[in-house]
């Protein structure tokens, strides 16, 4: 169970990016986060393992108040939570392997893990991981050299290699094309079923319809939509994405 | 297009102030440009020009009130390729009229005297061994001053008849155990070590052939200048005749000069690869005070990023040749001297493109490897390095490249390397070294260029 509490952000510069933002995410939940771009999806997703620093407000993990762990903790609760990022966010350079097994530096003796050298246990693990994205073929190739979906295909091997207790998903498929949004999002789908908690933010609402048990709507950085994908009815709509705003709709498989 | 314009009043303002008719025509932006043009074309012609230069303004007037009227008339301008034309002659005029071209002290002959050695590079010569002798003289006779003529020396002995004679008589040279059937070269030589010639006319080698037994017999006259450099010949020492036979053993060898080539290029490498690295050393420290994004959170840092980049401006126009005039001061003639001068200039190119690698840092791996929970250090290896290192390696490799060419010149003004052994073979006029010297230089710049550009493709 994740909670979060009155959640607000100011940036430096002003910019108000979340006011005041509190709902609930009970284990095994698909959550959708929505909303048009800045409205606060990804400042969001990022104060919950706190790679941004929340201004104000709490997020607790089952007990554990996130918002107060020490850096230590705070290194091992990152541990436990996958994120895949809309960019990938890959070192380009570095093999598919050195990109997957990263995602297991937390749990990696540091000062082997300096060294670029990784016990035959966890090289196998990363292994299943990218038989289980379906690549294990581009496990020596230069990550760069990937195509987009088989990049974020890495991306989510890296996020296995935590054994996350959930995932945070910033708009993982907006840099992709709609086939391809759906080959990534049912990965996602896979992993929530095994148990693993998935936070996504999305921006078609037909993945939204197709793959959220749950959504929260942004707006401006207020919460104004919490509910199931199908309450979401005209005026919803309206309110989440504004009076000119008109449906796209990514694909139809 | 505007037909309010009247085409006639277009060109006579432009004919009163250039540009007015295109500005009065709604061209504003050109208007002032063809003024400014004007301008500036006649500023220059009066500046620095003859009278045939006073066309350029006058045939720019002219074809600025066409402009006009074509303005006004159409809407549209005439090309303004003619006045692109009148500026590109104006730059060349300007050249000219400061440098000048000056062929009147040319000198075809001193052109091939140098050219043709140079296309003989003393670079390899064929393997040969040589079989020297020589025996005293005395010039004049004079009493109690005498040699023995003769001179014993390994199995050779060189005898000549008399022992002492005055400029312009006759000497018998007698030479055995010599190689034999095998020309000999004989010569004089003063004792100041000066070689005089004493075949025919005194300006060719005198040669003489041995026997089937190694022995030979020549007669020669004492050189017109034997004593040109001695200053008291009642004092002088004996005067030498040498004799040398050589023969080819076949095969090629470095000949000394291009030995001493080869020396000078391998210390201009060595040069450049201690200036690179000492610069590496200092830049990469440099760097990182130097990247914008790392310096710019607070005002302290911004100004340490402000001044760290002005004084690496600064260091950067510089040229190594100057900086090493002054390291040649300080430390002494020597590649010592070029490498400090090699290296100051590197650290500040380094450092720089250093800071626009580290400024131009992908942020989204960092985020991503913070977000499995790693270490700070953690993410600076799997985050940073990775984005750093093949960039960095790249750009010193390249500053390598440019430091072993800038090496070949820094000997110039003595700063060691290949440069310094240049100029010492142009000041005793030794082209076919120079030539030796030019190929040498040549190949290894083209063979820096390959390789060097070969590794960056793949760092990239």
């Amino acid at each position: 169970m994740l909670k979060i509490e009155n959640l607000t952000k100011v940036y430096p510069n002003g910019t108000v990016a979340l006011k005041n933002v509190s709902f609930e995410v009970p284990d095994g939940e698909f959550l959708v986060v929505i909303g048009l771009s800045g409205s606060g999806k990804s400042t969001l997703l990022r104060c919950i393992n706190r790679l941004i620093e929340p201004t104000e407000g709490k997020v607790y993990w089952d007990k554990t108040d996130i918002t107060a762990a020490s850096p230590t903790e705070l290194l091992h609760i990152r541990q436990h939570i996958g994120m895949v990022f809309q960019q990938f966010n890959l070192v380009r350079r570095s093999s598919v392997m050195t990109n997957v097994l990263s995602g297991r530096l937390g749990y990696a003796n540091p000062w082997l893990s300096l060294l670029n050298i990784w016990p035959e246990e966890e090289k196998r693990r990363a292994m299943q991981a990218l038989e289980r994205v379906g690549i294990p073929d581009k496990a020596y190739s230069r990550a760069d050299t990937l195509s987009g979906g088989q990049q974020q295909r890495v991306g989510i091997a890296r996020a296995l290699m935590q054994e996350p207790k959930f995932i945070l998903a910033d708009e993982p498929v907006a840099s992709l094309d709609p086939v391809l949004s759906h080959s990534i999002l049912q990965y996602l789908e896979q992993l929530n079923k095994e148990g693993i908690t998935v936070i996504c933010s999305l921006h078609f609402l037909d993945l939204v319809h197709r793959y959220a048990t749950r959504v929260v709507g942004l707006k401006d950085g207020l919460k104004v939509f919490e509910g199931t994908a199908t309450e979401i009815d005209r005026a919803k709509f309206k309110e989440i994405y504004g009076e000119e705003a008109q449906e796209v709709r990514a694909t139809t498989v | 297009m505007n037909k309010k314009h009247s085409p006639v009043l277009s060109g006579i303002l432009s004919t009163l102030i250039p540009g007015l008719g295109q500005f009065y025509a709604g061209l504003r932006y050109r208007g002032v440009a063809v003024l400014l043009g004007m301008l500036f074309t006649s500023g220059i012609v009066a500046w620095y020009g003859k009278p045939i230069w006073y066309l350029a303004p006058v045939l720019i007037w002219l074809w600025n009130i066409w402009d006009a009227i074509c303005a006004a008339r159409q809407g549209r301008t005439f090309s303004v390729l003619l006045p692109i034309l009148f500026g590109f002659v104006a730059m060349f005029g300007i050249g000219l009229a400061v440098v000048g071209v000056d062929f009147s002290k040319a000198d075809i002959n001193r052109a091939i005297a140098i050219m043709r050695p140079m296309f003989h590079p003393d670079f390899i010569q064929k393997r040969a061994e040589s079989n020297q002798a020589w025996v005293e003289v005395m010039v004049p006779c004079l009493p109690g001053r005498s040699v023995s003529g003769i001179n014993e020396e390994n199995g050779k002995k060189v005898t000549i008849t008399p022992a002492c004679a005055d400029i312009g008589e006759t000497l018998t040279i007698t030479a055995s155990g010599f190689w034999p059937n095998t020309d000999a070269n004989l010569w004089w030589e003063d004792p100041s070590g000066s070689v005089k010639m004493i075949g025919p006319g005194e300006a060719a080698m005198l040669v003489a052939h041995t026997d089937g037994s190694g022995t030979l017999t020549a007669s020669f006259k004492v050189p017109t200048t034997a004593t040109i450099a001695v200053p008291d010949v009642t004092q002088s020492p004996p005067h030498r005749v040498y004799l040398e036979q050589t023969r080819l053993l076949g095969g090629f060898e470095l000949s000394y000069v291009g030995g001493r080539v080869l020396q000078g290029a391998l210390q201009t490498i060595g040069m450049a690869l201690m200036a690179t690295a000492l610069a590496i050393l200092l830049a990469i420290p440099v760097s990182f005070l130097a990247a914008r994004n790392l310096m710019s959170g607070n005002p302290f840092t911004y100004a340490i990023y402000f001044i760290v980049r002005t004084l690496l401006n600064i260091l950067r126009s510089i040229e190594p040749l100057i900086i090493a005039i002054v390291f040649v001061v300080i430390v002494g003639l020597g590649p010592f001297a070029g490498v400090l001068a090699l290296a100051v200039h590197s650290v500040a190119a380094l450092a720089k493109l250093y800071s626009e690698v580290i400024e131009g840092i992908d942020p989204g791996p960092i985020e991503a490897i913070r977000a499995t929970g790693a270490n700070w250090v953690q993410v600076v290896r799997y985050a940073v390095i990775p984005q750093i290192v093949p960039p960095f390696t790249a750009f010193t490799i390249y500053r390598w490249d440019i430091n072993v060419r800038s090496a070949t010149i820094i000997g110039f003004v003595g700063g060691g390397g290949i440069g310094f052994l240049l100029i010492e073979l142009i000041r005793i006029n030794n082209f076919r070294g120079v030539g030796a010297l030019f190929i040498t230089i040549a190949v290894i710049v083209m063979l820096l260029d390959y390789f060097s550009a070969k590794i960056r493709e793949r760092l990239v």
